[in-house]
Protein backbone atom coordinates (compact mmCIF):
# COMPACT_ATOMS: atom_id res chain seq x y z
CA UNK A 1 0.00 0.00 0.00
CA UNK A 2 1.26 3.52 -0.98
CA UNK A 3 1.81 6.12 1.73
CA UNK A 4 -1.49 8.17 0.08
CA UNK A 5 -3.58 5.22 0.13
CA UNK A 6 -2.62 4.07 3.63
CA UNK A 7 -4.32 7.39 4.35
CA UNK A 8 -7.76 6.16 3.37
CA UNK A 9 -7.58 2.84 4.15
CA UNK A 10 -10.63 0.92 5.32
CA UNK A 11 -14.27 1.96 5.65
CA UNK A 12 -15.19 3.32 9.21
CA UNK A 13 -16.28 0.04 10.08
CA UNK A 14 -13.14 -1.47 9.53
CA UNK A 15 -11.29 1.03 11.99
CA UNK A 16 -9.70 0.57 15.37
CA UNK A 17 -9.42 3.98 17.33
CA UNK A 18 -5.50 3.80 18.52
CA UNK A 19 -5.24 7.70 19.53
CA UNK A 20 -7.69 9.59 20.69
CA UNK A 21 -7.84 13.19 19.55
CA UNK A 22 -6.44 14.68 22.72
CA UNK A 23 -3.77 11.47 22.80
CA UNK A 24 -2.44 12.74 18.73
CA UNK A 25 -2.74 16.92 19.90
CA UNK A 26 -0.67 16.32 22.62
CA UNK A 27 2.11 13.97 20.96
CA UNK A 28 2.15 16.57 17.84
CA UNK A 29 2.48 19.11 20.38
CA UNK A 30 5.19 17.82 21.98
CA UNK A 31 7.49 17.09 18.64
CA UNK A 32 6.80 21.03 18.26
CA UNK A 33 8.18 21.76 21.94
CA UNK A 34 11.09 18.96 21.19
CA UNK A 35 12.33 20.49 18.18
CA UNK A 36 12.11 24.04 19.08
CA UNK A 37 13.94 23.10 22.05
CA UNK A 38 16.92 21.40 20.61
CA UNK A 39 16.75 24.41 17.72
CA UNK A 40 17.35 27.02 20.33
CA UNK A 41 19.66 24.86 22.04
CA UNK A 42 22.05 23.80 19.44
CA UNK A 43 21.69 26.06 16.35
CA UNK A 44 23.51 28.45 18.25
CA UNK A 45 26.44 26.47 19.08
CA UNK A 46 26.89 25.64 15.81
CA UNK A 47 27.50 29.01 14.70
CA UNK A 48 23.76 30.56 13.95
CA UNK A 49 23.72 33.18 16.86
CA UNK A 50 20.31 34.51 17.66
CA UNK A 51 18.26 35.42 20.94
CA UNK A 52 17.71 31.79 22.35
CA UNK A 53 17.33 31.97 25.70
CA UNK A 54 13.29 33.42 26.22
CA UNK A 55 12.12 31.20 23.25
CA UNK A 56 13.99 28.06 24.68
CA UNK A 57 12.72 28.33 28.91
CA UNK A 58 9.54 29.36 27.75
CA UNK A 59 8.95 26.28 25.02
CA UNK A 60 10.59 24.14 28.17
CA UNK A 61 7.50 25.32 30.28
CA UNK A 62 5.13 24.41 27.64
CA UNK A 63 6.89 20.93 27.97
CA UNK A 64 6.75 20.44 31.26
CA UNK A 65 3.05 21.11 31.49
CA UNK A 66 2.81 19.15 27.89
CA UNK A 67 4.68 16.22 29.99
CA UNK A 68 2.81 16.45 33.35
CA UNK A 69 -0.64 16.37 31.47
CA UNK A 70 0.29 13.01 30.12
CA UNK A 71 1.48 11.28 33.04
CA UNK A 72 -1.68 12.27 34.89
CA UNK A 73 -3.32 11.18 31.50
CA UNK A 74 -1.85 8.13 31.17
CA UNK A 75 -1.90 7.17 34.73
CA UNK A 76 -5.68 8.10 35.66
CA UNK A 77 -7.56 7.85 32.02
CA UNK A 78 -5.73 5.22 29.88
CA UNK A 79 -4.37 2.01 30.64
CA UNK A 80 -1.01 2.59 32.54
CA UNK A 81 0.39 -1.10 31.87
CA UNK A 82 0.01 -1.34 28.02
CA UNK A 83 3.31 1.10 27.91
CA UNK A 84 4.99 -1.27 30.46
CA UNK A 85 7.11 -4.21 30.09
CA UNK A 86 5.55 -7.39 31.33
CA UNK A 87 6.98 -11.22 31.15
CA UNK A 88 5.01 -11.80 27.65
CA UNK A 89 6.94 -8.91 26.02
CA UNK A 90 10.40 -11.05 27.39
CA UNK A 91 9.07 -14.41 26.63
CA UNK A 92 9.27 -13.91 23.19
CA UNK A 93 10.01 -10.68 22.39
CA UNK A 94 9.72 -10.57 18.47
CA UNK A 95 6.09 -11.74 18.70
CA UNK A 96 2.98 -10.02 18.38
CA UNK A 97 2.70 -7.88 20.52
CA UNK A 98 -0.45 -5.96 22.86
CA UNK A 99 -0.57 -2.29 21.45
CA UNK A 100 2.64 -1.59 21.77
CA UNK A 101 5.92 -3.58 21.04
CA UNK A 102 8.72 -4.01 23.71
CA UNK A 103 11.11 -2.10 21.15
CA UNK A 104 7.77 0.63 21.51
CA UNK A 105 8.01 0.02 25.08
CA UNK A 106 12.40 0.11 25.58
CA UNK A 107 12.34 3.59 23.14
CA UNK A 108 9.53 5.05 25.41
CA UNK A 109 11.50 4.67 28.81
CA UNK A 110 14.70 5.66 27.79
CA UNK A 111 12.63 9.22 25.90
CA UNK A 112 11.03 9.27 29.40
CA UNK A 113 14.43 8.90 31.36
CA UNK A 114 15.81 11.80 28.93
CA UNK A 115 12.83 14.28 28.45
CA UNK A 116 12.51 14.05 32.72
CA UNK A 117 16.30 14.25 33.01
CA UNK A 118 16.70 17.85 30.62
CA UNK A 119 13.02 19.04 32.41
CA UNK A 120 14.45 18.88 36.17
CA UNK A 121 17.65 19.98 35.73
CA UNK A 122 16.49 22.65 33.32
CA UNK A 123 13.84 23.51 36.07
CA UNK A 124 16.94 24.50 37.81
CA UNK A 125 18.89 26.08 35.47
CA UNK A 126 15.51 28.45 34.97
CA UNK A 127 16.20 29.80 37.68
CA UNK A 128 19.94 31.75 35.96
CA UNK A 129 17.32 32.98 33.87
CA UNK A 130 15.67 36.87 34.85
CA UNK A 131 11.58 35.86 34.13
CA UNK A 132 8.92 37.67 35.20
CA UNK A 133 8.53 35.91 38.19
CA UNK A 134 12.04 36.61 39.31
CA UNK A 135 15.63 37.87 38.91
CA UNK A 136 18.34 35.89 37.73
CA UNK A 137 20.37 33.76 41.05
CA UNK A 138 23.52 32.48 39.68
CA UNK A 139 24.51 31.64 43.16
CA UNK A 140 21.47 29.51 44.13
CA UNK A 141 23.56 26.34 43.83
CA UNK A 142 27.16 25.83 44.04
CA UNK A 143 29.46 25.43 40.98
CA UNK A 144 29.98 21.96 41.41
CA UNK A 145 26.34 21.39 41.45
CA UNK A 146 25.56 24.09 38.74
CA UNK A 147 28.11 21.83 36.74
CA UNK A 148 26.54 18.67 37.61
CA UNK A 149 22.80 20.11 36.57
CA UNK A 150 24.47 21.43 33.73
CA UNK A 151 26.47 18.32 32.58
CA UNK A 152 22.61 16.26 32.55
CA UNK A 153 20.97 18.79 30.87
CA UNK A 154 23.51 18.75 27.92
CA UNK A 155 24.03 15.09 27.75
CA UNK A 156 20.16 14.43 28.21
CA UNK A 157 19.52 17.30 25.03
CA UNK A 158 22.36 15.28 22.87
CA UNK A 159 20.76 11.82 23.59
CA UNK A 160 17.48 12.89 22.40
CA UNK A 161 19.13 14.40 19.24
CA UNK A 162 19.60 10.52 18.80
CA UNK A 163 16.13 9.45 19.80
CA UNK A 164 14.44 11.92 17.38
CA UNK A 165 16.44 10.71 14.59
CA UNK A 166 16.02 7.09 15.45
CA UNK A 167 11.83 7.74 16.08
CA UNK A 168 11.65 9.54 12.55
CA UNK A 169 13.57 6.38 10.91
CA UNK A 170 10.98 4.93 12.00
CA UNK A 171 7.70 6.45 11.65
CA UNK A 172 8.76 6.97 7.63
CA UNK A 173 9.20 3.08 7.40
CA UNK A 174 6.63 1.49 5.13
CA UNK A 175 6.43 -1.24 7.26
CA UNK A 176 5.56 1.07 10.02
CA UNK A 177 3.01 3.87 8.13
CA UNK A 178 -0.03 2.60 9.53
CA UNK A 179 0.95 3.51 12.84
CA UNK A 180 2.58 7.00 11.51
CA UNK A 181 -1.10 7.09 10.38
CA UNK A 182 -2.45 6.44 13.51
CA UNK A 183 -1.14 9.12 15.41
CA UNK A 184 -2.51 11.68 12.95
CA UNK A 185 -5.60 9.93 11.97
CA UNK A 186 -6.30 8.25 15.33
CA UNK A 187 -7.32 4.58 14.04
CA UNK A 188 -5.40 0.94 12.52
CA UNK A 189 -8.04 -0.73 10.26
CA UNK A 190 -9.17 -4.40 11.80
CA UNK A 191 -6.84 -6.40 9.68
CA UNK A 192 -3.29 -4.35 10.51
CA UNK A 193 -4.64 -4.84 14.40
CA UNK A 194 -5.15 -8.60 13.48
CA UNK A 195 -1.91 -8.66 11.73
CA UNK A 196 0.27 -6.87 14.00
CA UNK A 197 -0.70 -7.43 17.44
CA UNK A 198 -2.05 -10.21 19.53
CA UNK A 199 -6.00 -9.47 20.11
CA UNK A 200 -5.96 -10.82 23.67
CA UNK A 201 -2.92 -8.58 24.69
CA UNK A 202 -4.96 -5.57 23.60
CA UNK A 203 -8.75 -5.17 23.19
CA UNK A 204 -8.62 -2.36 21.04
CA UNK A 205 -10.40 -0.55 23.93
CA UNK A 206 -7.67 0.41 26.11
CA UNK B 1 37.17 12.94 24.07
CA UNK B 2 35.32 13.55 27.03
CA UNK B 3 31.44 13.51 27.37
CA UNK B 4 31.98 16.64 30.02
CA UNK B 5 33.40 19.84 30.05
CA UNK B 6 35.71 21.23 32.92
CA UNK B 7 37.52 24.58 33.99
CA UNK B 8 39.65 25.28 36.51
CA UNK B 9 38.22 26.54 39.82
CA UNK B 10 38.49 30.22 39.63
CA UNK B 11 39.45 30.22 43.60
CA UNK B 12 42.24 27.84 42.48
CA UNK B 13 42.98 24.22 43.26
CA UNK B 14 41.38 20.83 41.39
CA UNK B 15 39.27 21.39 38.00
CA UNK B 16 35.73 21.91 37.97
CA UNK B 17 32.26 20.13 36.02
CA UNK B 18 30.82 22.73 34.07
CA UNK B 19 28.69 20.87 31.69
CA UNK B 20 28.32 18.33 28.56
CA UNK B 21 30.84 18.65 25.50
CA UNK B 22 29.37 19.65 23.19
CA UNK B 23 32.06 18.99 20.54
CA UNK B 24 29.94 15.41 20.83
CA UNK B 25 26.96 17.17 19.31
CA UNK B 26 27.70 15.28 16.04
CA UNK B 27 28.78 12.00 16.88
CA UNK B 28 25.23 12.00 18.82
CA UNK B 29 23.81 12.57 16.06
CA UNK B 30 25.70 10.13 13.94
CA UNK B 31 24.71 7.42 16.33
CA UNK B 32 21.01 8.37 15.42
CA UNK B 33 21.50 8.19 11.32
CA UNK B 34 24.21 5.05 12.08
CA UNK B 35 21.29 3.10 13.87
CA UNK B 36 18.62 3.97 11.19
CA UNK B 37 20.66 2.90 8.42
CA UNK B 38 22.26 -0.89 10.37
CA UNK B 39 18.77 -0.85 11.21
CA UNK B 40 17.53 -0.41 7.58
CA UNK B 41 19.73 -2.90 6.12
CA UNK B 42 19.13 -5.65 8.48
CA UNK B 43 15.55 -5.38 7.75
CA UNK B 44 16.28 -5.40 4.17
CA UNK B 45 19.02 -8.76 4.45
CA UNK B 46 16.44 -10.71 6.46
CA UNK B 47 13.21 -9.64 4.62
CA UNK B 48 11.51 -13.12 3.54
CA UNK B 49 12.02 -13.77 -0.30
CA UNK B 50 9.24 -12.88 -2.22
CA UNK B 51 7.78 -15.36 -4.41
CA UNK B 52 8.96 -15.24 -8.09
Amino acid sequence: MQMGEEMTAGSPADRIERHKSVDRAYHWLMAVAMLILLATAFLPILGLKFAWVDIHWITGLVLTVLVLFHILRASFWQNFWSMMIDREDLKDPFGKPGKYSLAQKLYHLAIAVLILGAIASGLLMWRKVDTPFWQRDPYWLSTDSWGVVYAIHGLAAMALVTMVIIHVYFALRPDEWYLTRSMLRGWITRKEYEDHHATKRWSAKD
Amino acid sequence: MSLFHYANSIYGGSETLIGANYELLPWFALAGVGFAIAHAVFKAVTAPSKPR
